[in-house]
């Protein structure tokens, strides 16, 4: 994010004099408005996590640690580290290197996050091109491109199985009329089979819930980057057209790049919001088959809730922590040489 | 502005009607599938009511009269949950942001100033939610939260201050202080001027920040399942719980989804401009 660094904001606070700081009841009040949400995400965020962290040392299970149940079965207590009734342990760790069912849903996760983020900004910058034009309808056209991003996933998913069922769904119908279509066409006709495994064959599967997640965000990288161009001043571009340039010269040389800082940060934010995904999964594939849709967050909430094992569930939950850091900080180290500030 | 080309015209008007059908078309499939007869949604699919398919109102009259109590249940603890963290999230954040748009912070331990605040603030946004995972379940556990609308508030509320705060000290730094400035030299307190003339001042900014923060609790699924199990289930909760449930009976989960859907659309439709503005706030600020 841009205002990470601290000398560049510019707004009405950057340059002013601290409005009477000095008065004591400044003093106080600067205090009670920000200390409430500083103290939720102390207590609700930063403890959490260093409490995950811990725990991800550890042998703790939902209903006690492996240390409490053997002693509870040997008849003993107080067996585990410092007399406490588990132990400490680096074997979460160890088994994360091992474990190819982690590492699958590490790799699908980043599938997701990379082809989404791709597929969504391609689609999303198309998109507000079109929309930068003046067309009739607009106003309309900017409503109804909000209406995804408001529905909620898991109604999303209900209706991506809806409209990928191999069978029954208007796509499987569409692909079956284009077949007889195509057989009918003299010379190269023939039996051609469109027929796709959208959601019961793990890498076609994959892709379909990339669409999904596409169908409801794409209007979001639209909206945003249709802001981006429409602060890009006209004269800019007259200058160009003056000079000759054609549109794809334009497109290339000027609104391109002068995008970039945007672009960034809406793809950044795309990312980190895929890296989250569960909910589409859940419903469509349930992760399946075998585990070739499962994502990270999945597996960490299966290791959880259903194998209760609170300990690795934390440990990897540390994994996705270490793929989102790096995520965001080569991508911001790549978009800070590109594209540096202050472009606009 | 110049004259465009014919082509380019077509071309604008029919990438947009391509669009829009991609958009607009599923919704209409949920539409009509809730009124279809179940041999009517299981076999080739059909597509325009009383032309293809007899349209049918029984399992919207099953969804809101048979199963209406339940239905009430969920819809109910949605609305509590977010309207709730909503609330808070509302609160705190225009709270913090106007403390770090007025105030000078230096929190002399880390070296931060108000920039660094607000990013970290931010930055919590961006944190997995899976981390919290475990220790949720645990504290969640021990305070005896699991399974109450309290709990879920706090949650949310975690998740939405990040972005409220971000918006609103962006809007707070767009409002000039001189009218503050006026009010306390009346003799109005720092607070009395907050409330009484900023916030009134503010009310896009907070409209964005509520429509945000309630959309995003009312379609949040991770914790609403982790955090619930009977009596505060929530709507994407008890939706995804038909998968499994009843085998899958699209013409009644189509009419589900609708009932999940339709209040967020059309508040958001209603508030488009506020919504709007505060996508491009908080990504053209960030």
């Amino acid at each position: 994010m841009e205002a990470s660094n601290p000398t560049t904001r510019t707004g009405p606070a950057a340059g002013k004099p601290p409005a009477s700081e000095g008065t004591s009841e400044d003093r106080i009040m600067k205090r009670v408005f920000l200390s409430p949400a500083v103290i939720v995400l102390l207590l609700l965020s930063i403890f959490p996590l260093f409490w995950a962290l811990g725990l991800s040392f550890t042998d703790m299970q939902r209903g006690g640690s492996t240390t409490e149940r053997i002693a509870e079965a040997a008849g003993e207590t107080g067996q585990g580290f410092l007399g406490l009734d588990f132990s400490l342990t680096m074997r979460n760790y160890e088994r994360i290197f091992n474990d190819e069912r982690l590492q699958a849903a590490a790799r699908n996760t980043l599938y997701y996050v990379f082809i989404g983020v791709i597929v969504q900004y391609i689609i999303g910058f198309g998109l507000a091109l079109v929309l930068n034009e003046s067309f009739r309808g607009r106003n309309l056209v900017r409503v109804i491109f909000l209406m995804p991003m408001m529905t909620t996933p898991v109604v999303v998913a209900y209706t991506g199985r809806m409209m990928f069922d191999s069978y029954r769904s208007p796509l499987a119908d569409l692909l079956r009329h284009a077949e007889d279509w195509i057989a009918g066409i003299p010379l190269i006709g023939g039996d051609v089979s469109l027929a796709a495994p959208w959601l019961t064959e793990g890498s076609w599967a994959r892709g379909t819930i990339v669409l999904m997640d596409s169908w409801q965000w794409i209007p979001f990288v639209t909206l945003i980057l249709l802001a981006g161009m429409q602060a890009i001043p006209d004269d800019v571009y007259e200058a160009a057209r003056v000079d000759g340039a054609s549109s794809f010269q334009i497109l290339r040389k000027i609104t391109f790049p002068l995008l970039l800082p945007i672009s960034a940060t809406v793809v950044l934010i795309r990312g980190l919001e895929i890296f989250k995904i569960i909910d589409v999964i859940v419903v469509t594939t349930g992760g399946g088959p075998g585990s070739a849709t499962e994502s990270l967050t999945m597996y960490i909430y299966k290791t959880a809730l259903t194998f209760g094992n609170y300990g690795y569930a934390a440990s990897i939950s540390f994994v996705l922590l270490i793929l989102v850091i790096v995520f965001a900080t080569v991508f911001l180290t790549v978009t800070r040489r590109i594209a540096p500030r202050g472009m606009y | 502005m110049r004259r465009r080309p014919l082509w380019k015209s077509i071309l604008i008007y029919a990438v947009v009607l391509f669009w829009c059908f991609i958009v607009l078309f599923p919704f209409y499939w949920l539409g009509t599938t809730s009124f279809k007869k179940p041999l009517d949604a299981t076999r080739l699919p059909k597509y325009i009511p009383y032309y293809d398919f007899e349209p049918t109102t029984e399992h919207w009259e099953y969804l809101l009269e048979v199963r209406g109590d339940t239905l009430w249940r969920h819809f109910r603890n949605s609305l509590i949950a977010a309207g709730g963290s909503t609330a808070a999230a509302v609160l705190l954040g225009a709270m913090a942001g106007y403390g770090l748009s007025r105030f000078r912070y230096h929190w002399r331990g880390l070296n931060w100033r108000n920039d660094n605040i607000a990013f970290w603030i931010i930055s919590q946004r961006f944190l997995p939610p899976a981390l919290f995972i475990v220790p949720f379940l645990i504290l969640y556990a021990n305070l005896d939260l699991i399974d109450s609308h309290i709990g879920l508030i706090i949650a949310y509320t975690m998740f939405n201050i990040p972005f409220a705060v971000w918006i609103m000290r962006d809007f707070f730094d767009s409002i000039p202080v001189d009218l503050e400035d006026s009010a306390r030299v009346d003799g109005a307190t720092r607070w009395k001027a907050f409330v009484r003339i900023v916030l009134p001042l503010s009310a896009p900014g907070l409209a964005s920040v509520a429509i945000f923060s309630f959309v995003f609790a009312w379609n949040e699924y991770l914790y609403a399942l982790m955090l619930t199990n009977f009596d505060a289930i929530t709507m994407p909760v008890f939706i995804a719980g038909q998968n499994t449930q009843r085998g899958v009976e699209w013409w009644y989960i189509s009419a589900l989804a609708l009932t999940a859907i339709v209040p967020v659309v059309l508040i958001g439709l209603m508030l488009e401009r506020f919504l709007t503005r505060g996508l491009v706030a908080g990504a053209l600020k960030g």
